[in-house]
């Protein structure tokens, strides 16, 4: 039988909780310096903006500072123009915040006077302003402009989130998180006891906390994609945190005098296998997500990966340690923890449980 | 049959199901519905997979605001002078406000007056001037009118289910927002711009008066032209010559609004003609319109342009036609026009995410590979650190695919590329599942149980942390999904339907492979 621990190790995690109180508050210090200093870096879901993904024909002549001047001419302020990939189809990343103002801002962007005069059409059709027709009439002309530039083309993709639309993208990532969170804590509390509750939640705050605070520190973009990634990490690190509180649930039922510390030390012991292979087998999968999934999906593997290295440590090291703290305080401490514990999940428990026996 | 025997057929019926809707997709749509037996619909692919273009539009309801007022002011005008007796000396609408002036007392309480009955507020009195505002109530039913009309004029030029385009979507999400998509390379981006156009805003205007050119008939009006007035032309089709100039007031005297319907027809010379009718009110409007210009020229003028403008010979009634030098093309082409209506207020774009059909296939195949990958890791390891029980956990995890996809395809779900990395994490979440279990089987057999006792206890034991386990992540999926949007959707999507058909796969489905084998049977060992 293959074993990734062997069965009878016991290492003392709650013990060394203080040194991981440190290391997890340099962390999030860490995170917060990196986010205080470089600043956070929104994509544009959030920030607002532009972004065309462009693939040119292989061998097609593009050069970086002609094709941002020509970005430049069809009415954009201060365009980023980025090469990535290595194929020989030469693609670039356009990103764009502001449009330049004034019916001069399209002026020279090199068209035909047909096409010119087609969208201009389109413009006024849909009642845009002739001043500032707006960003996806700017992508429509410089699409063209490319074309007549550099040769043929295929629009990758393009994104465009107004100002407004990324402010509120920005609130609803937050109220989704807050009520995740609360529901979370309701759950915990209900199925559990309110003295497990807070451990799990400090835990999930933790890791969001800390993944963010690596995307902050390596100046890594945050997006949407990564908001969906905090919240799979959530998901992913409660999980962890849920089983060793089932274990501890259990091992409390077992006996009834039993020191807590020690309890809960086992019950971390004892899950840890699987703590361990789950933990494996996650970044396995968010690995493969991360090399093949491609350019799109980057930010989100990207982002798991990170999370299921703290969702895993925090387990361990953050929900367990503060369960026991508020077991500890507020339990009812070492002497009756069996009958109180073993009183509350009791009613729907006891019963359920020889339900499923019988099944 | 034995009661495992039963378990086994439903296991398999159950599967069997799921699979066929799962492999369904992979067959042409054509095939399926031509096909009594395939379902005829399946997983969509989102936008991000099959390329295409996909708006936010914001709807500008201010202007529907601006609009309602300036209708308004100009009622007042009318009211003061037809019913009312009474005089104002202007009413306008000015930063949002209905302004009206009105020097004497006498005025201002029969404006007073009105302005109840039309349900405004005052918003503030200086002077000989009123300034009113739409009360909010009136303001949410202007609002919500213009959103449902600019909804039912978008669906009908996109999403129309014969004349727009195929699989198209246009749907109201929030205040004052329309949701386009345009799926798959069907139309190119200046074109579906065109789209937008507040085009197809059809008044109809009594000629005042009209030359041969704009200069010549600019020359009948020396001192300028007469007040509230403008100067539009009918120009030949082929060569855009201009024909004739015409003088018309600035206010149509009714609008396409009004119009019901608009069909090609033929006249006795068999010349295409556009024959359209107008709803009851437009009717009586227009009736009343006829009757008051009988011997005028009635312009009709489609987007600020003269189709024709034929005399009035008698009162017409709710139906009339429109006889330009059309080609049959053209005057379908006008019918369509007429028939989707103007635009009553102007969208503009916030958002856009718009995928080339190329990204998409490439994104298509490299979640494809990463899934597949993803499985296979996941399965030798199984099969290594498990053996039998392995075999076990990957069967199951297949059967959970199974499932995952075959719910989608029931649903019609749509498959984004979040929801490709929501699969790969439900395989992590599904073979957590099975570790939980073996690990806690592994446990019991340590702790001196029989093979059978302990898959007894460590299937029972293993159920409610599961259950919590994964109720949380369900959770936290159902926020996301309510709440997420765009890609976080399809994310919540697969993530939530994976999560409960792994545990449920795991809970029945490793189960019955462990009531198979060793089932009953009384064996010394367990291979796990």
């Amino acid at each position: 039988m293959l074993e990734i621990i062997p069965p009878e190790t016991h290492i003392d995690f709650v013990g060394r909780r203080r040194i991981a109180y440190v290391f997890s508050a340099l962390m999030l210090c860490a995170g917060i310096a990196g986010a205080a200093i470089r600043g956070v870096r929104f994509g544009i879901d959030f920030a607002g903006g532009t972004e065309v993904a462009v693939r040119f024909e292989a061998g097609a002549a593009v050069e970086d500072g002609a094709l941002r001047e020509l970005v430049t001419a069809c009415g954009v302020q201060d365009p980023t123009v980025v090469r990535y990939g290595e194929t020989a189809a030469p693609e670039y990343l356009i990103r764009f915040n502001k449009l330049a103002e004034g019916e001069a801002a399209l002026a020279d962007c090199p068209l035909a006077a047909e096409q010119r005069e087609e969208l201009a059409a389109v413009d006024e059709a849909t009642g845009a302003d002739k001043a500032a027709p707006g960003t996806t009439a700017v992508v429509d002309r410089l699409t063209l402009a490319m074309r007549e530039t550099f040769g043929a083309l295929e629009i990758r993709s393009v994104d465009y989130v107004g100002p407004q639309v990324g402010s509120e993208l920005r609130r609803d990532g937050i109220k989704a998180m807050a009520i995740a969170v609360v529901m979370i804590l309701a759950y915990i509390g209900y199925r559990f006891s309110s003295r497990f509750a807070p451990g799990a939640v400090v835990a999930i705050v933790h890791d969001v906390a800390i993944t963010a605070g690596v995307f902050a520190i390596f100046g890594l973009e945050f997006d949407l994609q990564v908001l969906a990634a905090l919240l799979a990490i959530l998901g992913y690190s409660l999980n962890d945190t849920i089983i060793i509180y089932d274990r501890v649930r259990e091992n409390m039922e077992l006996r009834t005098k039993h020191d807590l510390f020690d309890l809960v030390n086992r019950s971390v012991n004892q899950t840890l296998s699987r703590t361990l292979l789950t933990a494996l087998l996650s970044l396995a999968a968010v690995l493969c997500l991360l090399v093949l999934g491609g350019d799109v999906i980057f930010p989100f593997a990207l982002a798991m990966a990170i999370g299921v290295f703290v969702g895993t440590y925090s387990t361990v090291y953050i929900a367990a340690p503060i369960m026991l703290y508020l077991e500890q305080r507020f339990g009812g401490g070492v002497r009756d923890a069996g009958s109180k514990s073993g009183g509350r999940p009791g009613p729907k428990d006891g019963g359920k449980k020889a339900r499923v026996q019988a099944a | 049959m034995s009661r495992l025997g039963w378990r086994i057929a439903a296991a398999l019926v159950t599967l069997g199901f799921f699979a066929f809707l799962t492999f369904a997709n992979f067959v042409p749509e054509a095939t399926r519905v031509a096909s009594p037996l395939l379902p005829d619909k399946g997983l969509r692919l989102g936008l991000d997979l099959q390329g295409g273009i996909h708006w936010v539009l914001g709807v500008r309801l201010k202007e529907a605001e601006q609009q309602e007022l300036a209708f308004l002011a100009e009622s007042l005008r009318e009211f003061a002078k037809e019913d009312g007796g009474f005089s104002v000396d202007s009413a306008a609408v000015e930063g949002g406000r209905l302004v009206v002036r009105a020097a004497a007392e006498g005025d201002r309480k029969e404006v007073r007056e009105w302005a109840q009955r039309a349900g405004l507020v005052l918003a503030s009195e200086v002077d000989d001037s009123l300034a009113y505002e739409m009360s909010s109530d009136a303001r949410k039913a202007v609002r919500d009118r213009g959103m449902a009309q600019v909804l039912e004029v978008l669906r009908r030029r996109i999403a129309d289910p014969i004349r727009g385009i195929p699989d198209s979507v246009v749907t109201g999400q929030g205040e004052g927002r329309v949701l386009v998509q345009i799926p798959g390379g069907q139309i190119d981006r200046t074109r579906a711009r065109n789209l937008l156009a507040v085009t197809g805003h059809l008044e109809f205007k009594i000629v005042q008066d009209q030359a041969p050119s704009e200069e010549l008939l600019r020359a009948k009006h020396p001192d300028g032209l007469p007040a509230a007035t403008e100067i539009a032309t009918e120009r030949d089709k082929e060569t855009d010559r201009v024909l004739t100039a015409y003088l018309l007031p600035e206010q149509a005297s009714i609008t396409g609004d009004y119009l019901q319907d608009a069909r090609v027809s033929f006249d006795r010379q068999q010349r295409p003609i556009v024959e359209f009718q107008f709803n009851t009110e437009g009717g009586r409007i227009f009736s009343d319109l006829t009757a008051e210009q009988i011997g005028q020229q009635l312009a009709i003028v489609l987007d600020d342009r003269v189709y024709s403008a034929p005399n009035i010979r008698s009162r017409i009634g709710s139906r009339g036609q429109i006889e330009g030098r059309f080609s049959s093309q053209e005057a379908a082409d006008l019918a369509v026009v007429l028939r989707s209506g103007s635009l009553p207020i102007p969208v503009a774009i916030e958002e856009e995410r718009t995928v080339g059909p190329a990204l998409g296939a490439d994104s298509i195949a490299s979640g494809l590979e990463a899934s597949l990958l993803g499985a296979v890791v996941i399965v030798v390891f199984a099969l290594v650190y498990y053996r039998t029980a392995g075999i076990y956990a990957s069967l199951s995890l297949f059967a959970n695919l199974l499932l995952l996809m075959g719910i989608m395809s029931l649903f019609e779900a749509t498959l984004t590329l979040p929801g490709i990395a929501g699969i790969v994490l439900t395989l992590v979440s599904a073979i957590d599942a099975n570790v939980i279990i073996l690990e806690r089987i592994r446990e019991e057999v340590r702790g001196g149980k029989t093979p059978r006792a302990a898959i007894a206890t460590g299937f029972s034991k293993a159920f409610w942390t599961i259950t919590d386990a994964n109720l949380t992540t369900l959770i936290t999926a159902l926020v996301l999904f309510e709440y997420g949007t765009g890609p976080i959707k399809g994310f919540a999507v697969t993530l939530s339907i994976g999560v409960v058909t792994s545990v449920f796969a795991a809970l029945i489905y490793t189960r019955l492979l462990f009531s198979v084998h060793p089932g009953n049977r009384p064996v010394a060992t367990l291979s796990i």
